[in-house]
């Protein structure tokens, strides 16, 4: 494949100003009077998902079960989890918290949690 | 495990895209497509029609200026439901990329040594340097894009994976490339030697122009590295033999005369309009006599009401799209003619589908 420099070498157009553009840089907007009610519309949209995502999961896990000629319905109420499965499950809470919640800080980059511990440090 | 199970344990979905590392991540940023269909993409329509009632009442001119645009934005943001809209397109949009970065991003470095091992190759040929910075201009997150198209190295993976978002399950199975191949204008003489694809990002209509024109020699360029590795890795999936190079499409490395057909895709509303007009400027010298541009993006004339540039500038400001403003006065058809090109009959309720097409004249 056969490529060559442009015949005549070009000033570049001018491009000044694009950097003071609106949306240039990511920015955080505010769309209410109150941000707390931004945060809440992001929280009720984090929780559908995750409501969602856990009937997916179910009805998954269900039909997995059924492909196996498993009921397990009786002792999912009954049973108990592992330590092991307990330990992931109080991590796994901690990530859901932070992303359901997390819209509450983010004024300050309190939604990261790396970025939360930096800042209660300084404190 | 075949290398293919190791990139991509839980394979493809929609026929194109490396499917999300659990079946959690994928009935999340599921329950986000959806959301999106019935939050944003559905209530276009009615908050459009609603919106253009409020400023008819207001009294405000239908053709605006700058102020008439401000204000605009001014008033319809006082509307509860207008903020409702905005926020949730926000929120959705940050919520699917969160969610695709930490698919991918889990197994950064497995997917990293996929693009690595495709670099060598083919079918189809990649050219990058590694120590090339993309021009300031292109440094933006794009649709909200953590890192935009060249600051993130799995940028491929997101844009790819997000388009089928972005679209609703309209790009599923790369329909929008297959038909914008379809949509490129043939020169009369129609013959096609060589086909070139600007600002080509995952490459998906440079495989759709390349299956479209079986004989002719297809090039994909980008500034960005990372989109061109996953490009390249992506058509050597689909067996497709294509070529991807890195250059601004503003300063093409190609002789006068050397291609019959360019083409650029969703490209002139990214870049700002001084840009454009040089694309414009490229695409004609890089043509032979005959040959044709077929540009496929938004219309400008048609969105020039008040409404739409209220709709320009929230889409700017709020979801990485800082041209899209200066893209809808730019009139893209009208710059073609300047630079020469004979015009073929544009629609533009079908710029983005047929888009505009020149035809860079004999003499």
């Amino acid at each position: 494949m056969s490529t060559s420099p442009a015949a005549t070498p070009r000033a570049e157009p001018s491009v000044e100003g694009v950097r003071e553009l609106p949306g240039f840089d990511r920015g955080r907007p505010v769309y209410f009077e109150n941000e707390v009610i931004d945060h809440l519309l992001t929280i009720v949209l984090e929780l559908g998902a995750e409501v969602w995502t856990l009937r997916d999961r179910q009805a998954f896990t269900e039909e997995l079960l059924a492909r196996r000629g498993i009921d397990l319905a009786a002792e999912l109420e009954t049973g108990r989890p592992s330590d092991a499965l307990q330990a992931k499950l109080k991590s796994e809470r901690a990530a859901t918290i932070r992303r359901v919640y997390g819209s509450l800080y983010s004024k300050y980059g309190g939604n990261d949690v790396a970025q939360r511990a930096a800042i209660l440090q300084n404190d | 495990m075949t290398t293919a199970q190791t990139v991509y344990p839980r394979g493809k979905v929609a026929g194109m895209y490396p499917a999300l590392d659990t079946r959690r991540e994928e009935a999340y940023v599921d329950f986000v497509e959806d959301a999106r269909n019935f939050l944003l993409h559905a209530q276009q329509r009615p908050i459009g029609d609603y919106s253009r009632r409020l400023l008819q009442e207001a009294g405000l001119p239908d053709s605006p200026d700058g102020a008439t645009t401000r204000r605009s934005m001014e008033l319809l943001m006082q509307e509860p439901t207008l903020k409702t809209f905005y926020r949730l397109k926000r929120s959705l949009q940050e919520s699917f990329w969160n969610a695709l970065l930490r698919s991918y991003g889990g197994r950064r470095e497995t997917l990293l040594a996929a693009l690595d091992a495709a670099e060598a190759r083919g079918p189809g040929t990649l050219q990058y340097d590694p120590g090339y910075q993309p021009p300031d201009y292109t440094k933006v997150d794009i649709h909200l894009q953590p890192g935009g198209y060249s600051g993130e190295p799995l940028a491929g993976f997101l844009y790819d994976f997000g388009l089928k978002v972005f679209m609703g399950g309209a790009a599923d199975k790369d329909f929008v490339a297959v038909n914008a191949a379809r949509a490129a204008g043939v020169p009369a003489d129609g013959q096609v030697h060589r086909i070139l694809d600007l600002g080509c990002s995952a490459g998906a209509t440079t495989t759709a122009l390349k299956r479209q024109h079986p004989g002719a020699e297809v090039t994909g360029i980008d500034v960005s590295a990372a989109m061109l590795r996953y490009a390249h890795l992506r058509a050597i999936e689909q067996d497709v033999e294509v070529h991807f190079r890195q250059m601004p499409a503003e300063s093409l490395r190609f002789a006068d005369g050397h291609f019959d057909m360019v083409l650029a895709m969703l490209l002139f509303h990214e870049v700002p309009a001084t840009v454009g007009r040089r694309i414009v400027e490229e695409a004609f010298r890089v043509l032979r006599p005959g040959g044709t541009f077929s540009v496929l993006d938004f219309s400008g004339d048609r969105e020039r009401d008040l409404y739409s540039m209220f709709f320009a500038e929230m889409d700017a400001a709020d979801n990485g799209e800082p041209y899209l403003p200066g893209y809808v006065h730019s009139n893209v058809e009208e710059v073609m003619r300047e630079v020469g090109f004979e015009m073929q009959p544009y629609d533009p309720r079908a710029a983005l589908t047929r888009g505009r097409i020149g035809i860079k004249p004999a003499n």
